[in-house]
């Protein structure tokens, strides 16, 4: 079985990611994976090999502040010039409702590979809707507390010690969602064409109905085009 | 080896700050100069090149008008240090006579440890990216001299050796000072924090020396330390396992069941 499937130009596709929202997504992804490397030199204990990648512990402290600086202006960047497609994620997250919570208490056969029957789903199922609210609010956690250890000497010393177990926490929720979701996100059968359309911005059209059946109909679907006309 | 401490005692000393400028001169530390800021003491705190100060702190006494209580500030040298216990990169170790001990060669200038301190002693040094403190003269000692500080004291406010001895002398002088009209008089550093490598004779409260009375490691470094670092990372081996898990669960299945179908759905 192949690890992804493959990428059919041959049938018909629909948009699901455009140029900014994967421009945001693999920068966050780089930098992230960045952070976290070179900050579990720290959290870790006696993992001098890992420091040694990154020239040493000094070395990893430039790095982790490098890509901190990255991610910072990733974040600003796609919440400027796509602050539309933000909000639409965010509405898109209110629908949080009965199809997402049966999603998601079906989820874990579907993950272990059980043939399960999954309610139709708006833009984002239910299980992605957790991710969204989940890893961004741990991001946003990091980056704050980041900064505060990152120049203490200007913020109040109880802070600076309440960021200390924040910037911890925060990596350990984020890391453990990235884990599942960056393996979900590519090599999980059940996903099947979710990873190009974060990599080339399209997914074939009979998956995008199949998966986000809601969410088809509204933006492509006969309903769609009861509108235009 | 017994601890070997410095016993410092305040109604002998007369703030003549020779310990600050020997620390200075025997570390080799440049002057650092702070603006006047109303008061006779030289620095706001103790800093990266400033391991040591002597404090001002002014009261008016009805009958003497005003009056300054002195205190010779720096690392305390605790048994069980904060300092230690958060570095990531185990800078810290203690020497087996009781110096806090700081190896600048480890530190990466997290300040961490300044942070954990019950003192905000460990000061950062921006030149260098690290971290510094008072070194109780490691290097002195180690060598059978006396450290700078103590050596320098001209009044002998400031002496050096094993810390029991020490500490029945300053229990003797503390004794004296309660009858001879410093009522208040007491020990710091004897069981703060569970003892410090550190001696003072007070006379008068602890905190009319700006010392913490009952000093405490916040709670906040303690969560960190003792709940979060140990038990908390272990969810990120958990999700990778239930990844891994996953992708040969899944592949079993897709034999079995048939797998999903063009497009990945069946
Ligand atoms: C704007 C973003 C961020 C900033 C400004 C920031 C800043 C810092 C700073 C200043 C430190 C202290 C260590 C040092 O001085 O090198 C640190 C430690 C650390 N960071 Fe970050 N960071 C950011 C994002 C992240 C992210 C995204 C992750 C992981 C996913 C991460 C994981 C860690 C870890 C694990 C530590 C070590 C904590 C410990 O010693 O227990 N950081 N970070
Ligand atoms: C490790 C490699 C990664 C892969 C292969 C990956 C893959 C993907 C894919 C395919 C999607 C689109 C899912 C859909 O069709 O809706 C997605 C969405 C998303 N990704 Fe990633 N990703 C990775 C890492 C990350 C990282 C490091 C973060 C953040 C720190 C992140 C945050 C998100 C978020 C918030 C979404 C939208 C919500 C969702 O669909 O779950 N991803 N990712
Ligand atoms: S006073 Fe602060 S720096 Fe000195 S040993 Fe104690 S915790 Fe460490
Ligand atoms: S600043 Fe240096 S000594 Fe202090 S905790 Fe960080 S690495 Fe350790
Ligand atoms: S013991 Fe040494 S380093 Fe510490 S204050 Fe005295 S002279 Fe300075």
């Amino acid at each position: 079985m192949a690890l992804i499937p493959e990428y059919r130009a041959d049938v018909p596709r629909v948009e699901r990611f455009n140029f900014l929202a994967r421009f945001s997504h693999w920068g966050h992804t780089v930098t992230f994976l960045l952070c976290l490397f070179t900050g579990l030199v720290l959290f870790l204990d006696g993992v001098n090999w890992l420091a040694a990648i990154f020239g040493g512990y000094a070395g990893a402290g430039l790095v982790h502040r490098i890509a901190a600086v990255g991610m910072t202006i990733v974040i600003v960047i796609g919440g400027v010039f796509g602050f539309k497609g933000v909000i639409e994620w965010i509405k898109d997250l209110l629908r949080f409702g009965k199809n997402d919570i049966i999603f998601v208490m079906k989820f874990p056969l579907e993950f272990l590979g059980f043939p399960v029957k999954m309610p139709p789903q708006t833009r984002f199922n239910g299980g992605e809707k957790g991710n969204s609210m989940l890893t961004p609010t741990s991001v946003m956690l990091l980056v704050l507390s980041g900064y505060i250890m990152w120049f203490p000497a200007i913020f109040p010393g109880g802070l600076v010690r309440v960021a200390y177990w924040t910037h911890d926490i925060a990596m350990v929720l984020a890391t453990f969602m990235v884990c599942m979701h960056g393996y979900l996100g590519s090599f999980h059968p059940g996903s099947g064409e979710s990873f190009w359309g974060m990599w080339k911005g399209t997914v074939r059209a009979d998956w995008a109905q199949h998966h986000h059946a809601i969410w088809y109909e509204e933006a492509y679907g006969d309903k769609d085009q009861d509108k235009t006309e | 080896m017994a601890n070997l401490t410095n016993l410092y005692d305040v109604s002998k000393c007369t703030a003549c700050r020779g310990c600050q400028v020997a620390c200075k001169d025997w570390n080799q530390l440049p002057a650092v100069i702070e603006p006047f800021k109303g008061n006779y003491q030289t620095h706001k705190d103790t800093n990266g090149d400033t391991f040591t100060i002597v404090k001002f702190m002014e009261y008016e006494d009805p009958v003497d008008g005003v009056q300054w209580n002195f205190l010779k500030y720096q690392c305390m040298h605790c048994f069980d240090p904060a300092c230690m216990k958060v570095c990531p990169r185990q800078a810290y170790s203690k020497t087996e006579w009781g110096a806090t001990f700081h190896d600048p060669d480890k530190c990466i200038g997290c300040q961490y440890c300044t942070y954990a301190c019950p003192f905000e002693v460990p000061k950062y040094r921006e030149r260098e990216d690290k971290i510094t403190k008072c070194t109780l003269c490691v290097d002195r000692v180690e060598a059978g001299l006396t450290p700078a500080c103590a050596r320098t004291c001209p009044t002998g406010a400031l002496t050096f050796g094993p810390r029991d001895e020490l500490l029945q002398v300053a229990e003797e002088r503390v004794k004296f000072l309660r009858v001879n009209g410093f009522p208040n008089a007491t020990i710091y550093g004897k069981l703060e924090l569970g003892g410090l490598n550190k001696l003072y004779v007070l006379t008068d409260t602890p905190d009319k020396f700006d010392l913490p009375v009952n000093p405490k490691v916040s709670g906040n470094t303690v969560f960190w330390q003792d709940w979060i670092q140990p038990y908390f990372g272990w969810l990120i081996p958990l999700a990778l396992a239930g990844s891994a898990t996953s992708f040969i669960t899944t592949r079993i299945l897709a034999n079995k069941h048939g797998a999903h179908g063009e497009g990945g759905h069946e």
